[in-house]
C-alpha cells in the first residue's frame, strides 16, 4: 500500500496523512506516518515505528479503562499504518466556536477521560480540543491521536497533558479559557480527587515558570 | 578590542505599506532603536522612507570562558555603547536632531544588560527631548523578520539562546502555540558544547561548534526525542548526550554531536510543522539567533515543502539580536502614537509576547 494509490488525503496533518478507507466493507480511517527528510533516516524510522506502537498500545489501554477511542482494525508497523474506525462528527475545537455550552459539557467528559488515562499511567501527549471528536451519531466524545502517548507516565508527564490542554485553550480559544478549563478540571478531579489534581497543578505551574517568560502567576485554574 | 560591526543595506521585498496598511506611511519619521537584552549591544535607525533600515551597528560580548555572565555583558555594553551609537549615526548620516523617537528593548532579557540600554535610551530621550518608545525584544524579532521576507501572516519559529517558541497571530495578538518545556534550543547547544569542552568560542566561521563536530559522523547516536503537542523538551536530551560523551571514545564523539544536533533540530522543526498544520498559515518564518544555522535552515525548507507553505528567514545578521529590529518595531509603535514616560520605562525581564498588544496589525 503506497500513499500514491490512496489518492488525496482527507486530512494532511503534520506527521501523518489520514485517508478515508474501505476496510472489509466498513468505512475506516487509514493513518500513515510520512517519512520526513528533515530528520536523519535512522531517527525518523525509529520515531515513526515508536509512535505507531505507542498509539496502538495507548488506544487499547484507553478502551480497557472506559475512554472512548476509535476501534483499531489493522496495524502495519513496517509501513507505519494504522487502520481504525471512522468517527463521524465534529472536533471539540469546532464545537467551542459553535456551541460553547455543549462544548463545556464535553470538556468535563474530556477531563474524566484524561484522569482515567492517567490512572492507567497513560499520558496522551497531545491533548487539545482538536484531538477530541464529538460523534454526530452517538453523541459520545472520542479521544484520538495517541501518537505522542507515554505508556508509563510520571506525574510530570501527566501534568504536561494538563498544561497542553490549557495552552490549546489559551492559543486557540483565549476567550473561552476559563469556561472550558473549569469543567475539564472538575471532570478530572471527579475521577482522581482534588488532592491529585492539586499536586498536578502545582507541577503545571513549575513547568510554566521554567520554560516560559511569565510576567505574573496566573490563577485561571482557581487556586491561590 | 573588536570593531563595531556595521551594515546599512538590507533588501526589503515588499513595501511596508502593504505589510502594515493601517499605518500612515506618508509621514516622515525616523526612529533610533537600542538593543541590549543579552550579549549584543546594538543601535539601529529606521525610517518610514526607503531604504527603511538606515543602519544596523552592534558590538557583541563574547565570553572567554563559560557562558554569558549578565554583569559582564552589562559591563561590555557600557564600555561599547558610546562608540556603537556614534558609528550608527555617522554611518547613516543621520543627525540625532533628525531622530523623532528613541526606541528601546525593555525585555525580555538579562536584567543588568537590559538596564544599560534602558539607561542610555532614557538619557537620549531626556537630553535631546525625544519621545521614548518601549519595545518587546521578541516581537521585534518577528516584525523585522516579516519586513525582510515580505511575509504578512506567517507561522513563526523563534529560536535563540533563551527562546524556542512557535507563534502566530491569532485574535489580535501573537499567541504561543508551542515552546520549550525546559531549556531553549540555543541554550541546549551552548550548554552541551561548554560542558564537554567544545566551547567557547561557540560559533566558528558562522557555524556552531556542535554542528562542526557533527560533520565527522554519518550515523547518529540515538538520543531521546521528546515532543509533546507543540512543545519540545531538551533537558533529558542534554543529560543523555553528556552521559554518552563521558563514556565515548574519541571516534564516537562526532556521532554524539550528530545525534544531539539531529534530535534537537528535528524536534524543533517538527513542532513548527505541527503549528502550521494547526493554524493553517500559508507561510512560515524562521528567526532568532539559532536561525543563522545553515543546517537548521535546510531542515526548515524541507519541512515547508511537506506543508506546501512558503518558508523564509532573515539574513543571519538580522535573525540574531540587533538594534535595527528595535528601531523598526519602535517605528511601528511611534506611528500609532505609543510612547512612554521615562519614569514608566522600567525593564521587564520576563515580558511575554502573548501579553503584548499588536495594534499595527
Amino acid at each position: 500500500m503506497v500513499v500514491r494509490e490512496l489518492g488525496e488525503p482527507l486530512y494532511r496533518g503534520a506527521e501523518a496523512y489520514l485517508y478515508e478507507y474501505n476496510w472489509l466493507g466498513m468505512k475506516a480511517i487509514l493513518k500513515i506516518r510520512i517519512p520526513k527528510k528533515y530528520r536523519h533516516s535512522a531517527i525518523d524510522d525509529k520515531l515513526r515505528s515508536d509512535r505507531v506502537f505507542a498509539e496502538v498500545k495507548a488506544m487499547y489501554t484507553a478502551m480497557e479503562v472506559g475512554v472512548e477511542v476509535p476501534t483499531i482494525y489493522y496495524v502495519d508497523p513496517v509501513q507505519k499504518i494504522i487502520i481504525m474506525e471512522y468517527i463521524e462528527g465534529k472536533t471539540l475545537a469546532q464545537l467551542v466556536r459553535e456551541d460553547i455550552d455543549r462544548a463545556e459539557e464535553y470538556s468535563y467528559i474530556l477531563g474524566t477521560y484524561t484522569a482515567k488515562l492517567h490512572e492507567a499511567k497513560i499520558a496522551h501527549g497531545d491533548l487539545t480540543t482538536s484531538n477530541a471528536i464529538v460523534s454526530s451519531t452517538t453523541g459520545k466524545l472520542y479521544l484520538v491521536d495517541f501518537g505522542l502517548a507515554n505508556l508509563g507516565s510520571s506525574m510530570r508527564e501527566q501534568a504536561i497533558d494538563i498544561h497542553l490542554f490549557m495552552r490549546s485553550l489559551e492559543s486557540t480559544h483565549p476567550e473561552y479559557l476559563e469556561d472550558m478549563l473549569r469543567p475539564f478540571l472538575d471532570g478530572y478531579s471527579s475521577i482522581r480527587g482534588r488532592e491529585v489534581l492539586d499536586k498536578l497543578l502545582s507541577i503545571v505551574e513549575e513547568i510554566r515558570l521554567m520554560g516560559r517568560y511569565v510576567e505574573e502567576r496566573r490563577t485561571v485554574w482557581g487556586r491561590k | 578590542m573588536e570593531n563595531v560591526a556595521i551594515q546599512n543595506s538590507y533588501s526589503i521585498p515588499i513595501s511596508p505599506r502593504e505589510l502594515y496598511p493601517r499605518l500612515d506611511w506618508d509621514r516622515d519619521v525616523i526612529v533610533l532603536g537600542i538593543e541590549s537584552t543579552a550579549h549584543t549591544f546594538g543601535v539601529g535607525i529606521a525610517s518610514t522612507n526607503p531604504p527603511y533600515l538606515l543602519v544596523d551597528a552592534r558590538s557583541t560580548y563574547k565570553p572567554e570562558k563559560g557562558g554569558i555572565h549578565p554583569r559582564e555583558a552589562a559591563s561590555h555594553h557600557t564600555r561599547r555603547a558610546p562608540e556603537v551609537l556614534r558609528e550608527a549615526l555617522e554611518y547613516s548620516g543621520v543627525s540625532i536632531r533628525d531622530v523623532d523617537a528613541i526606541a528601546v528593548a525593555l525585555g525580555p532579557g538579562l536584567g543588568p544588560a537590559l538596564r544599560v540600554g534602558a539607561t542610555i535610551a532614557r538619557g537620549l530621550s531626556v537630553y535631546f527631548g525625544k519621545k521614548l518608545v518601549p519595545v518587546n525584544h521578541a516581537i521585534a524579532h518577528l516584525e523585522i523578520g516579516k519586513l525582510v521576507t515580505g511575509m504578512k501572516d506567517p507561522l513563526i519559529l523563534y529560536v535563540s539562546g533563551g527562546n524556542t517558541t512557535v507563534t502566530a497571530l491569532a485574535k489580535n495578538r501573537y499567541r504561543v502555540f508551542g515552546e520549550t518545556l525546559d531549556i531553549a534550543l540555543g541554550n541546549l547547544l551552548d550548554t552541551f558544547a561548554r560542558d564537554v569542552g567544545l566551547a567557547p568560542p561557540y560559533i566558528v566561521e558562522g557555524m556552531h561548534v556542535v554542528d562542526r563536530c557533527a560533520e565527522d559522523a554519518d550515523e547518529p547516536v540515538l538520543l531521546p526525542y521528546v515532543v509533546k503537542g507543540m512543545d519540545v523538551s531538551f533537558s533529558g536530551l542534554l543529560t543523555a548526550a553528556e552521559r554518552a560523551w563521558r563514556r565515548a571514545g574519541e571516534r564516537d564523539k562526532p556521532r554524539i554531536c550528530l545525534g544531539l544536533r539531529e534530535v534537537a533540530y528535528s524536534a524543533t522543526i517538527e513542532v513548527a510543522e505541527r503549528g502550521i498544520a494547526h493554524t493553517k498559515k500559508r507561510e512560515t518564518l524562521l528567526t532568532g539567533g539559532v536561525a543563522a544555522s545553515p543546517i537548521l535552515r535546510e531542515k526548515f525548507r524541507e519541512m515547508a515543502t511537506y506543508q506546501r507553505v512558503r518558508p523564509g528567514y532573515p539574513p543571519a545578521r538580522l535573525s540574531g539580536d540587533n538594534g535595527a529590529m528595535i528601531a523598526w518595531t519602535g517605528l511601528l509603535y511611534y506611528l500609532l502614537g505609543v510612547t512612554i514616560e521615562v519614569e514608566d520605562s522600567s525593564v521587564r525581564q520576563r515580558w511575554r509576547i502573548d501579553s503584548v498588544d499588536t495594534p499595527w496589525l
